[in-house]
């Protein structure tokens, strides 16, 4: 589904990923970890056209997506819910999820919000509230529903547990891992928290240096740390 | 001193002075672009205006061509120029500046550096009891509050609306939800820039038609926008009424000389202890 071959990509004169490669399948959820500052976040805004990779390509259902503008990418069927959630805090729910739609023309919004509060039942007793005044945990949410409201093929999340109480992170893995069953939603997501990954990822990458060092599936690294041991602690 | 003819000459420039900022607005806070150019633009508009007349077309179709006209050169402005340098505030203060001397000098090798007179499309005086007031002016101050509400409505109400608070707030999260930023910067600047033009053809028959005309509404424009905050669109009301209202009434009890000192440092003291302007900052999430 995503295929990356050999990206380069940074900030300014520092290059955060060096001649990284990877794949991303259809239909499965893989969890990306590594320590800060090994370009994690810095591969998702490079896929998003956020910043742009110097070299390599990066291909997204066969299409070539490295040159293109952001909102073409996200308009091709990626994702993505950025680190620290970046919700309108200025609008209200309705207002925040509307704007995903107004891409597609309105015809089918109706059918999508019903199916976002389906999901996310909280939104919809809180559809009239600002954004603003919503804690950490449901501002969350709502980015990862304002997100999938869009229908993504590839959901980029980066870091959702961060800043959030244990309850509601092991929700939230609970409520992803079923739409990505039902739906057949493919997710890369960073994240830290080790419980999340074994709630909701099928794959894991290990990231070091802005290069993927590692990879294997949730069945090993449920029997065996080691990896862990060695990518994450400090 | 009858109150009601003053009360309707301030309540008439505050109008005006907060189309010109509204345009002047929503090209800073969409793009961060400190437009200086957008003087000569409302002076563009009000030469359409009496160009149209000199064809003898109607007043209304001078009222239709100003914002088209000056619209369109907003466009072309967008394309030859901002879209290379916009959100760098530094550069886009340089190069709007030299685009309003060059816009000034092409009107006056056009139309000459003298002043023009426009004519208003009604004559008559509304009077009620002693006090008699120039219909035009009635007209021009319905056709501003009509004026700044749909610009009010277009912002806030819209789906446009929605797309471009988001991208005025999160510029790169509005990307990535599918919102095509560049189309959305170029749409604002035009219309901010047709806002200006249908103003200067609005007022056009109230002044007096010159290449200098453009800077007596950019500095006040400035100034309300400062005064108010470049957050809320409320706040240009705010600002505009403050600076607009002190220079006008200041104007008429003491001098014009006296009323610009009051208003530049009630500005200096606004922007001293509320560096975000009366209604808050320029980032409204």
């Amino acid at each position: 589904m995503l295929e990356i071959e050999k990206i380069s990509s940074g900030y300014g004169g520092a290059l955060v990923l060096r001649d990284l490669s990877c794949q991303i399948p259809a239909g499965e959820v893989s969890a990306l970890m590594g320590r800060n500052g090994m370009g994690k976040t810095t591969l998702l805004k490079t896929i998003m056209g956020l910043i742009r990779a110097r070299r390599g390509t990066i291909n997204f259902n066969g299409q070539p997506i490295r040159d293109q503008q952001t909102h073409l990418i996200a308009r091709a069927g990626l994702g993505y819910v950025p680190q620290g959630r970046e919700i309108f805090e200025g609008f209200t729910v309705e207002e925040n999820l509307r704007l995903s739609l107004l891409r597609h023309g309105s015809a089918d919004s109706p059918q999508a919000l019903r199916q976002i509060f389906n999901w996310f039942p909280i939104l919809e007793e809180r559809r009239e509230q600002r954004a603003g005044t919503f804690s950490g945990g449901q501002q969350q949410i709502l980015a990862i529903a304002r997100a999938l409201i869009a229908k993504p093929k590839l959901l980029l999340l980066d870091e959702p547990t961060e800043g959030i109480q244990p309850s509601i992170v092991h929700d939230i893995g609970l409520q992803l891992a079923r739409i990505a069953r039902e739906t057949g939603l493919a997710i890369l997501i960073v994240e830290q928290n080790v419980d999340m990954i074994r709630t909701l990822a099928d794959r894991v990458l290990f990231m070091e240096n802005g290069v993927i060092a590692d990879s294997c599936d949730i069945d090993t690294l449920r029997r065996d740390d080691s990896l862990i041991n060695r990518y994450l602690s400090v | 001193m009858d109150f009601l003819p003053i009360f309707l000459d301030v309540t008439s420039y505050i109008l005006v002075l907060v189309l010109v900022a509204l345009g002047l607005m929503i090209v800073f806070g969409m793009m961060g672009v400190i437009n200086m150019a957008h003087g000569e633009l409302f002076m563009i508009g009000a030469y359409v205006m009496l160009a149209s007349q000199s064809l003898g077309l109607p007043f209304i179709a001078g009222l239709l061509l100003a914002p088209l006209i000056v619209g369109l050169l907003g466009l072309l402005i967008e394309t030859l120029l901002i879209r290379h340098i916009y959100l760098r505030p530094l550069d886009t203060i340089l190069a709007t500046w030299g685009l309003s001397i060059a816009l000034k000098q092409i009107i006056v090798l056009t139309f000459g550096p003298e002043s023009h007179s426009v004519a208003a499309p009604i004559d008559g005086a509304f009077t009620l009891g002693s006090v008699s007031y120039p219909l035009y002016r009635l007209l021009l101050m319905a056709m501003s509050i009509l004026l700044i509400a749909g610009t009010f409505w277009l912002f806030l109400k819209t789906s446009f609306g929605l797309m471009a608070r988001a991208v005025i707030a999160r510029p790169t999260t509005a990307a990535a939800l599918g919102i095509d930023t560049r189309r959305m910067y170029r749409l604002s600047f035009v219309i901010g820039t047709a806002l200006a033009g249908l103003a200067g053809a609005l007022v056009a028959p109230i002044i007096s038609v010159d290449p200098q005309m453009g800077l007596g509404y950019l500095v006040p424009g400035f100034l309300s926008i400062l005064v108010g905050g470049a957050g809320p669109l409320a706040g240009v009301l705010v600002g505009g009424a403050v600076v607009g209202g002190t220079s006008n009434l200041l104007t008429v009890w003491i001098s014009p000389v006296a009323a610009m000192i009051t208003v530049y440092i009630l500005a200096i003291l606004v922007i001293r202890l509320k560096p975000e302007g009366l209604m808050g900052g320029r980032r409204a999430k």
